[in-house]
């Protein structure tokens, strides 16, 4: 059990952190408990509302399931696909329990919505909001077991082909689309959300920029995930890379180059939802930002002694500090600048390779 | 003098795998033997650029490893003993970008394509090939461009015999061009028809 939690649950929330952080700070940044308990209340009485959270957690269950049963096909996991070969009572308690860890979101908040279901008396809401729960932990179990009694299908998701050769820029987004679909989906979801609901906030009026600054940061820290997957594709997939003759700089620009791919559906999304009082330049200047702090991001983890799990820590805690600067007036073609000049000190500082230390 | 190792110490966890005081390689072709584990992939990693070390690596007197690491890496190939690349993408896709990266000329992709045999299906997602076939692949990689050495981690696993022959015929084409190559088995290929230069035994953490 203790094997199980190290392989699958621990990578989940360390490589989920910033998009959790998000979550939290989006769920509690905003609202304080009283608005917590008038949301609660409301959900606790209204089928609707309570079909909507459901479906919320459900989509939290499939990302968090899909994540775990694509770890079990990665080379470092795939010992644990033998689990086939336990008895079933044994091996669904692990998958339970697995579950059970990865929904812990989930289950806190319905914890709280069922205590507060106890002081309202809806006894109806608090059995179907634990049925709901235990419906999920089961379907997520179902769906680890089903990937070990079935394991390494036959095909990841079918893209057409190109009949061209595919450029290094593109081997990323095609690893993304094809393994990682509803993870990479979901990110791009929360990021243009969170982009687009800042935009609308104040559509018409004087509008303060600092609002679009701190979307932009969530939106950027909801893309941790990405940045992170992006190194272990490296090092899983093309361990050859190091072994090629290019420069920093060439090393650079390939990144900058996919990064750029990867973030370009945003620059439409804020030229579209650009609030009036706000110019297109300054909407430019903040996607620039953007795809500089994803790169800066990347550089940090670009190093030999990287440690993933205290990568994500500083991103976090850095989040937290840019808030506060943010708070403080602290301009955009200032984070831009920020972001530029750390990328090139971390990418140039050490050695000519990343790989020496 | 080809290759010069200096203070080299590879550690893992701060854990030390491998220790060279001092190790100094002639042109030639040039074999490491050693049991599993014996750290034999750490050595051929380490000097092909891939894993971060404590020390100097020299090529030529002329090009460090960290100091001058592209015209270092222009001449330094490497194939790996379990090759893993991208299940979607095709060979053609990663010899093509290999390739570009070690400037090597088209023809020269053509032919070693045509060689291995491995033309027959590089366009298809290496997620569809056979260990033998990704191997392939990683072999003729190492031959790309105009390398000074060439080093072939476990080169006779994996594949048949008319895959052994042609590199072995490959190899000698190699050796007679000046090219040095850095073997790593844990078989003898001395037994091989291949010409060996001096044989060097990797155990516990050192070069013997």
């Amino acid at each position: 059990m203790k094997l199980l939690l190290r392989t699958l649950v621990q990578p989940y929330y360390a490589r989920n952190a910033g998009f959790l952080g998000v979550i939290v700070y989006l769920t509690f940044g905003f609202m304080r408990p009283s608005d917590h308990h008038a949301l609660i209340a409301a959900i606790m009485g209204s089928p609707f509302l309570l079909a909507l959270t459901a479906g919320l957690w459900a989509i939290y269950t499939l990302r968090a399931t899909i994540f775990v049963r694509q770890l079990l096909n990665e080379p470092p996991q795939r010992f644990l696909l033998t689990a086939r070969l336990l008895p079933r009572p044994l091996r669904w308690g692990g998958w339970l329990l697995v579950a059970t860890m990865l929904l812990i979101p989930v289950e806190a908040y319905a914890g709280w919505m069922v205590q507060r279901g106890i002081f309202h008396q809806t006894w109806i809401a608090n059995g179907l909001v634990i049925s709901i729960v235990l419906g999920l932990i089961a379907a997520s179990a179902g769906a680890i077991d089903h990937r070990i009694r079935h394991p390494y299908p036959a095909q990841t998701i079918r893209l057409p082909r190109p009949n061209w050769t595919i450029p290094y820029p593109l081997f990323y987004p095609g690893f993304l689309l094809r393994h990682r679909p509803v993870a990479f989906l979901l990110t791009k979801a929360v990021s243009l959300g969170l982009l687009i609901g800042v935009c609308r906030l104040y559509p018409t009026d004087d509008y303060d920029q600092r609002l679009l600054l701190i979307g932009l940061m969530m939106s950027i820290i909801a893309y941790s995930p990405i940045c992170r997957t992006f190194f272990e594709f490296e090092t899983t997939w093309l361990r050859l890379l190091p072994n090629l003759p290019f420069s920093r700089f060439h090393r650079l620009t390939r990144y900058a180059l996919t990064y750029a791919l990867l973030w370009l559906p945003e620059l439409p999304v804020l030229l579209q939802n650009k609030p009036q009082t706000v110019s297109a330049g300054y909407m430019a200047l903040l996607w620039l930002t953007g795809w500089g702090w994803l790169l800066l991001f990347h550089a940090r983890s670009y190093r030999p002694d990287w440690n993933p799990d205290r990568w994500q820590q500083q991103l976090l805690f850095g989040f937290l500090a840019s808030l506060v600067l943010i708070m403080f007036g602290f301009p955009v073609w200032g984070w831009l600048l920020l972001g530029g000049l750390g990328t090139g000190w971390l990418w140039f500082r050490n050695s000519p390779s990343p790989y020496h230390s | 003098m080809l290759l010069t190792i200096n203070n080299f110490r590879k550690a893992y966890n701060d854990t030390p795998v491998l220790t060279i005081p001092l190790l100094t390689l002639e042109p030639g072709t040039h074999w490491f033997r050693g049991i599993n584990g014996s750290g034999k992939s750490t050595l051929m990693r380490t000097v092909a650029g891939m894993l971060p070390f404590e020390g100097e690596i020299w090529l030529n007197n002329q090009y460090e490893i960290n100091r001058q690491p592209v015209p270092y890496r222009m001449r330094v190939n490497y194939a790996e003993a379990e090759p893993l690349y991208p299940d979607f993408l095709s060979a053609r896709d990663i010899i093509q970008f290999v390739g570009k990266a070690k400037q090597s000329q088209p023809q020269q992709i053509t032919n070693l394509t045509q060689l291995f045999g491995v033309d027959q299906y590089w366009k298809q997602p290496t997620g569809t090939y056979s260990s033998g076939m990704l191997k392939k692949v990683a072999l003729l990689m190492a031959f790309l461009g105009q390398p000074d050495l060439i080093l072939l981690d476990e080169p006779l696993t994996t594949i048949d015999d008319r895959a052994t022959q042609i590199l072995f015929t490959l190899i000698k084409e190699h050796q007679a061009k000046g090219v040095s190559f850095g073997l790593a088995s844990h078989q003898d290929v001395g037994l091989t028809e291949l010409t060996i230069d001096r044989v060097f035994l990797v155990e516990n953490g050192e070069i013997k």
